[in-house]
């Protein structure tokens, strides 16, 4: 067993210091470097909390599309080769699954990209 | 910077100005550029042409450079060239070789302003009115596009027999096919621009870097345009796509030129000196052209640091902003799945 908390919420109680009261007391030059920890950190966080989960589900559906079995390394590559060769023109499976996997990405990596956008966080 | 460079610099300037001595009262590392190190340096001439104080900045290549841009001996010449088509660039002054200063490098004359995108975002006082501004940018890339091949002194720029359309294509694939990953997503929108590739009937000279955050404003306009080392000959539209591309509007998207003005500014700028009357369906191709090549320049930097060579923080999180590009790449080739 592991210590609670985890590290997603020790990450996030670390940005939140970072960010309340660390990021006031600090000169002006070192504010960008501040930010970007906290980014870096909320990158992290999100990505523990999603787990593997997410990464299994893209490969059964790639699989499923690609009609092949693979690890979800190779099977990428595999759709986007098919993607460059145009065998997706017109698809819309596969257009599916290549707009859930990216907003799963964005969900992690720039959450703030989908405020606004029909395909909340 | 070292005594010993200093002193070198001092003898170079003095014999470029024609002066009988030179000496650098203050010099400082000024932020910014992954690529290249600039130097704001303010010097003591005396004699000469240039006798007085001189302001200027001394640009060198930085220890470690991504490999399609120019050196700093070209990017010279492509602001020599700017400079006289009466584009508003930084004065080029002299440049000079390694045993001067360790590294290749050109000193211009300093312009004042801000060029940061997020203060320009929060501080509406800088760069005039924001319509004149962005009108004056559109007048400046038509200047820069009256020039067309062959130019001397540019000889380095290679001219590819493919179109500036599809040698993207063709460079961008090149990139993706020796990544360690596989990007499906910019597959789709390679797939979208191959398909949708235009002809580009006349080359001229682009900036390929001419966004907000790489030219200078003060309180009452423009003063400078900054950045020249990614300059080719290109379809004139490639400088107008990036510039309008939603992912260098710094949040502010519906001020769709560079999130400083609006898009109708821009082309009206650019009609009134070119002759030239845009459309938004031809810039569009350019813009999803913006996309995907921002998205390969970013997984570019990002590999410096993932490959170890480069450790950074900045450059990490630039290959975190891949999934963004991705999903507008899809959202405007139609590959989104409501």
């Amino acid at each position: 067993m592991r210590e609670q908390p985890d590290g997603a919420a020790l990450l996030a109680i670390a940005s939140e210091v970072l960010r309340k009261e660390l990021l006031p007391l600090l000169p002006g030059d070192k504010v960008y470097a501040a930010r970007m920890i906290a980014n870096a950190m909320g990158i992290a966080e999100r990505q523990l909390r999603q787990g593997e989960g997410p990464q299994q589900e893209e490969q059964q559906a790639l699989a499923a599309l690609l009609k092949t079995e693979g690890a979800l390394e190779a099977l990428t590559r595999e759709f986007a080769a098919r993607i460059r060769r145009g065998e997706f023109d017109e698809d819309v499976e596969a257009r599916r699954l290549l707009w859930e996997s990216t907003v799963q990405r964005v969900r992690e990596s720039a959450p703030k990209a989908l405020v606004g956008r029909s395909s909340g966080p | 910077m070292r005594e010993e460079q200093k002193r070198a610099l001092e003898q170079f300037l003095a014999g470029r100005a024609g002066a009988s001595a030179v000496r650098i009262d203050e010099a400082h590392l000024l932020s910014g550029g992954a690529i290249q190190e600039n130097w704001s340096l303010t010097a003591t001439v005396t004699g000469g042409r240039y006798d007085g104080i001189l302001e200027c900045v001394l640009r060198s290549d930085a220890p470690s450079g991504v490999a399609v841009s120019h050196g700093r001996a070209q990017e010279f010449a492509l602001l020599q060239v700017a400079f006289r088509a009466g584009v508003t660039v930084p004065e080029p002054l002299w440049s000079g070789d390694a045993s001067v200063f360790g590294r290749e490098f050109f000193v211009m004359r300093r312009a004042r302003g801000t060029a940061s995108g997020h203060r320009l975002m929060k501080e509406l006082n800088l760069g005039g009115d924001r319509e004149l501004l962005v009108e004056r940018l559109g007048e400046e890339l038509a200047r820069l596009h009256a020039i067309r091949p062959p130019v001397e002194g540019l000889s380095f720029l290679r001219v590819p027999t493919l179109s500036p359309a599809l040698q993207g294509v063709e460079d961008f694939r090149r990139f993706l096919d020796g990544h360690h990953t596989a990007f499906p997503a910019l597959e789709w929108g390679l797939r979208w621009l191959e398909r949708h590739a235009p002809e580009t009937p006349e080359r001229v000279l682009t900036h390929r870097d001419f966004r907000t955050g790489n030219y200078l404003v003060d309180e009452v306009g423009l003063t400078a345009v900054l950045d020249w080392e990614f300059a080719a000959w290109s379809d004139p539209l490639e400088d107008l796509g990036w510039f309008c591309a939603r992912c260098w509007r710094f949040g502010q998207f519906d001020k769709e030129a560079g999130g400083m003005g609006s898009r109708e500014a821009l082309f009206r700028g650019y009609a009134r000196v070119s002759g030239r009357q845009l459309t938004r369906e031809a810039v569009f191709y350019w813009e999803v052209h913006a996309h995907v090549r921002w998205a390969v320049i970013a997984l570019q930097q990002g590999e410096r640091h993932v490959s170890g060579q480069e450790p950074s923080l900045e450059l990490a999180l630039t290959a975190h902003v891949v999934p963004e590009l991705e999903m507008e790449i899809l959202n405007m080739t139609g590959g989104r799945h409501a």
